[in-house]
């Protein structure tokens, strides 16, 4: 669980939002001209990216308004929150120093376990 | 011939009280009406009628002529009045903000209103929601609207009881109503709350 600030009524606990997907999905502007592929793009197709993620949420419990949210996924950060109506923000992704960017500890990668001090001799 | 038989969600419930370390009760039909639009389009039409201005804080709320208004979401507004007089308040607001795009909805039958006040309310509330209820952080007047245990429901710091305690008013809906009123008294039993047999027959275990 983490908190999550909601641009109208500032931080308050997950528990109070749902999750509505990836964000900046446009509507076809020319629909009748696309091709089968295109839609299912367009319907079916999401980003799943390791790291900086744009995503939609819900204050669903609070205030019921859709806004915005940056997240990196693998570490759960939250970059930055804007309202449905501004433009998505520059953010600089700030992942941690290893391979692909993951949480050192935590994410389930063995190539970068923690070595205690104790356990170096040994 | 069948007569009209209005009953609130809470009917079969009676107030229960543990002196001033808290007291529960519900209060039946109080008139809640939805209003949504632009505070900067309809604020001053609306105004007239309600007595005070569209609080457009988040999570604020304004005492007006004998109703408050809270804020629900940077375009809506509930506007809470007394039983019985919320369809006059309703159309009133209508007339006013005719040709203004707006939306009123009388909601007065699909929430009900708990009224939760004492000493220890604010330790019996926190056993229910992740809210921080302390009152430099929800002072006199806030709105929030959270989850309570399984379902969701509006919470307002109305005022003080006779004891001085904080006083708060819970809108939730007409259909957990009866869970939340005893998932409330659940939560101030240690404080000589009754036990209240959920009408469903679910049990619960609360974090203490």
């Amino acid at each position: 669980m983490f908190l999550i600030p909601c641009p109208y009524c500032g931080e308050r606990d997950q528990s109070e939002f749902a999750y509505a997907y990836q964000a900046h999905v446009h509507r076809p502007k020319d629909p009748d001209r696309l091709t089968d592929k295109e839609w299912a793009d367009f319907v079916f197709i999401r980003d799943n990216p390791k790291g900086v993620f744009a995503e939609r949420w819900i204050h669903a419990a609070g205030c019921r308004r859709y806004f915005n949210l940056m997240r990196n996924t693998a570490t759960d950060e939250i970059l930055a929150v804007y309202r449905i109506d501004e433009p998505q923000p520059k953010v600089e992704p700030a992942l941690p120093a290893t391979p692909s960017g993951e949480a050192p500890i935590g994410s389930g990668n063995d190539a970068v376990k923690v070595v205690k001090p104790a356990e170096r001799g040994s | 011939m069948l007569e009209p038989d209005r009953r609130s969600p809470l009917h079969h419930r009676t107030e229960i009280s543990a002196e001033e370390a808290a007291h529960l009760r519900e209060l039946p039909f109080q008139g809640k009406i939805v209003l949504r639009g632009d505070a900067g389009s309809i604020g001053d039409a609306a105004a007239d009628v309600l007595g005070a201005q569209l609080p457009v804080e988040p999570c604020g709320s304004a005492l007006g002529a004998n109703l408050a208004i809270l804020w629900i979401g940077p375009d809506e507004w509930w506007i809470i009045t007394e039983a019985g007089v919320e369809r006059d308040t309703q159309a009133r607001l209508s007339v006013a903000l005719q040709g203004r795009h707006h939306q009123t909805v009388d909601v007065t039958d699909y929430y009900t209103t708990i009224e939760v006040a004492g000493l220890r309310v604010i330790e019996m509330l926190s056993k229910l929601t992740t809210l921080d209820l302390h009152r430099r952080a929800f002072p006199l007047g806030r709105v929030a609207g959270s989850m309570f245990a399984q379902t969701q429901a509006t919470l307002w710091h109305a005022g003080s009881d006779e004891y001085d305690s904080p006083s708060f008013r819970l809108f939730v809906r007409w259909t957990t109503a009866d869970y939340l009123w005893c998932l409330l008294a659940e939560a101030g039993r240690e404080f000589g709350l009754p036990v209240q047999e959920p009408l469903a027959g679910e049990t619960w275990r609360l974090a203490r």
